[in-house]
């Protein structure tokens, strides 16, 4: 039972009372009398390239409507500062390493929406790049919120940077209440077994899981249906070594050409050119409780519907690397 | 008159739901109290019996006080005592209080029970309702009387047609008078956290939780209740706001350091409770605000302000 305490005790810290109101946001451009000499010194050296992905990043960034609190965080955690310094990463990656080239962006409907796409290449890269094309390409400019595995929210510093980021672990309940939110979700019902596919499988879609189906019908949202092509390539699959991703506790334990050969650095991907090809929205119909069998036939007609994406993707490329 | 009888009614939470009744409306309720302590200085208005959940004159204050409503805040959350001693107030002493209830034909209880039930996993999603498993036992079993209490008292809260019962599991508790163990963690002047994690909490102030409970009083509400403040940030965030610093460790060094000192009894809570530092247990409280119409009145900021001792 409690205590007898009936006023608050008033000594146990002597340090003054913090400040209440959130810092403010470092603006991305400080000027040099505020910020030191080391700071004018890294303006000096930072490449004009990354000056400029930095500015248009965070000009994008500032055209979304986000819902932060009176401490600069979303209800599932993403911070936009954090958006902010992943996205300058992805975005030159987007630009100078894999040339991502977009096709059909504008088809990404306003409000709720279920980005459904396959998934490949070890790292997840084709994440980030779809992330990257909706916030530098699509008008308006989006936040895509991921999806993640199961096993991401146990590794230290992944669960901060996911969860900073935007991304929540794919569970039913966080996907429904960020679709009625009216944001746009993306979901790799491939999972695991798409992501560490082997060389090849690539562009053969894996079994999809039904679960975004059931959401997507329950949610009344429009799917929309996405190819990426490139990352297929990015770090071929030669063997999943089951057993030792069971001893790691990982998902999957990849062997490619370079990985675990070359350690940590055998992941940096091949720097294959990425198209990502977005498709019509479908708006799905029925009982989002069918049979398996019902919902089967809705979810074959996105796998459909990306394959074809992709069949044509891979037959019009020149090249996998430009 | 709605007579109600407070267990627990010294603690903090007891006094300021005890305070909030008399002034709600003149007349409106007639509150009375029990606890193993004493309340020196409470209001002439309320009369109250020392007494432990586990003697039997607990009973006898439910036959001569005949309450329409138990509002049952006694339980044991610390870890000073034996677990035996845990088990016997929260589990066995939640059941006879319901059976004494059924008995002497109260009509409604309120059971305070806790967000810690739902268990800090990986796999939570944000915004958890009522209808997730009560998983703490999974990975914090020091707690499995808590987690008992609450099961026991769901599972009763439909079976008796004249008897409501309404379980509360509040978020992370912060005010000047209640003393919970989010308050303890992080008015703590150095903050032991896990490197490289950073869960969202979820707060809401002592007042908004009295609140609360008048609301489940007043709707007469069944089963059980996620009771939420406004809003979440991250436990880095939250740690200065208190006026604390947080020291993050890697986990492994941190769950022998923290089991050590809670053998020494030189920190309050056993290694389980990293997990709570580690994943989200976040609560979708919309169910009790449909049904009661219940809305905190603090927000975050404020509910900082005022738990800044």
């Amino acid at each position: 039972m409690g205590a007898k305490r009936t006023t608050p005790k008033r000594t146990r810290h002597k340090k003054a009372p913090t400040e209440l109101v959130p810092r403010r946001r470092r603006p991305s451009r400080p000027k040099a009398d505020e910020s030191g000499i080391l700071q004018t010194l890294l303006d000096q050296f930072t490449p004009s390239v990354v000056r400029e992905v930095e500015e248009e990043v965070h000009a994008r960034l500032a055209r979304i409507p986000t819902q932060l609190n009176e401490f600069g965080y979303d209800p599932w955690g993403l911070d936009i500062k954090a958006v902010e310094s992943a996205m300058v990463v992805s975005a030159l990656l987007y630009r100078y390493y894999f040339r991502v080239e977009v096709f059909g962006i504008e088809r990404i409907p306003e409000g709720q929406v279920l980005l459904i796409s396959n998934h490949a290449g070890q790292v997840a890269l084709d994440a980030a790049m779809i992330g990257a094309a909706t916030v530098l390409e699509a008008e308006p400019p989006r936040i895509v919120r991921g999806m993640g595995e199961y096993w991401l929210p146990t590794l230290p510093f992944f669960n901060e940077a996911m969860t900073r980021t935007g991304s929540v672990v794919g569970t039913p309940k966080n996907c429904r209440d960020l679709l009625a939110a009216g944001e746009a979700v993306i979901a790799f019902p491939e999972g695991v077994r798409g992501m560490n596919k082997l060389f090849s499988e690539r562009y053969r879609l894996q079994h999809f899981g039904y679960g975004f189906m059931r959401l997507a019908i329950s949610t009344n949202t429009p799917i929309l249906p996405i190819a990426v092509v490139g990352s297929e390539e990015q770090a071929p699959g030669l063997a999943n070594l089951k057993s030792l991703a069971r001893l790691f506790g990982m998902p999957a334990f990849p062997i490619t050409p370079t990985f675990p050969l070359l350690g940590p650095l055998g992941l940096l991907p091949l720097p294959v050119k990425y198209r990502i090809y977005f498709g019509e929205p479908i708006h799905f119909r029925g009982d989002s409780d069918d049979e398996d069998s019902a919902i089967r036939k809705k979810v074959a007609r996105v796998k459909r519907e990306i394959q074809k994406m992709l069949d044509r993707g891979v037959a019009e490329r020149p090249s996998i690397f430009y | 008159m709605k007579r109600v009888l407070i267990t627990g009614i010294s603690g903090g939470q007891g006094q300021l739901v005890a305070q909030h009744l008399l002034t709600a409306g003149r007349g409106k309720y007639k509150v009375f109290g029990v606890d193993r302590k004493p309340w020196p200085g409470r209001p002439r208005e309320i009369k109250m019996t020392v007494a432990d959940v586990r003697q039997r004159k607990f009973e006898d204050v439910i036959r001569q006080t005949q309450p329409d409503t138990i509002l049952h805040l006694a339980s044991v959350r610390h870890f000073r005592v034996h677990p035996a001693v845990r088990h016997e107030v929260n589990v066995v002493g939640t059941k006879k209080l319901i059976e004494f209830a059924i008995d002497h034909g109260v009509g409604q209880i309120i059971i305070n029970s806790s967000s810690y039930v739902y268990g800090a996993l990986p796999d939570n999603p944000y915004y958890m309702d009522e209808s997730f498993p009560l998983s703490v036992t999974r990975t914090y079993a020091e707690v499995r009387d808590l987690a008992e209490m609450d099961m026991v008292a769901t599972a009763s809260s439909w079976r008796y047609p004249d008897l409501a019962i309404a379980v509360m599991r509040p978020v992370n508790v912060l005010g000047p008078h209640v003393r919970s163990a989010i308050g303890k963690y992080l008015r703590r002047e150095y903050v032991p956290t896990v490197i490289g994690f950073d869960p969202m909490l979820q707060f809401i102030h002592e007042d908004d939780l009295a609140r609360a409970m008048i609301a489940a009083i007043d709707k007469q509400v069944r089963g059980p209740f996620n009771i939420v403040g406004s809003g979440a940030i991250p436990l880095h965030t939250a740690i200065p706001q208190l006026g604390g610093t947080a020291v993050p460790v890697p986990e492994f060094v941190l769950r022998r350091i923290i089991r050590t000192f809670f053998q020494w009894g030189l920190y309050p809570f056993p290694a389980g409770a990293i997990d709570f530092a580690k994943y989200q247990c976040t609560l979708d409280g919309s169910r009790f605000e449909e049904t009661t119409g219940f809305e905190p009145k603090y927000s975050l900021a404020q509910i900082f302000a005022d738990a800044h001792l």
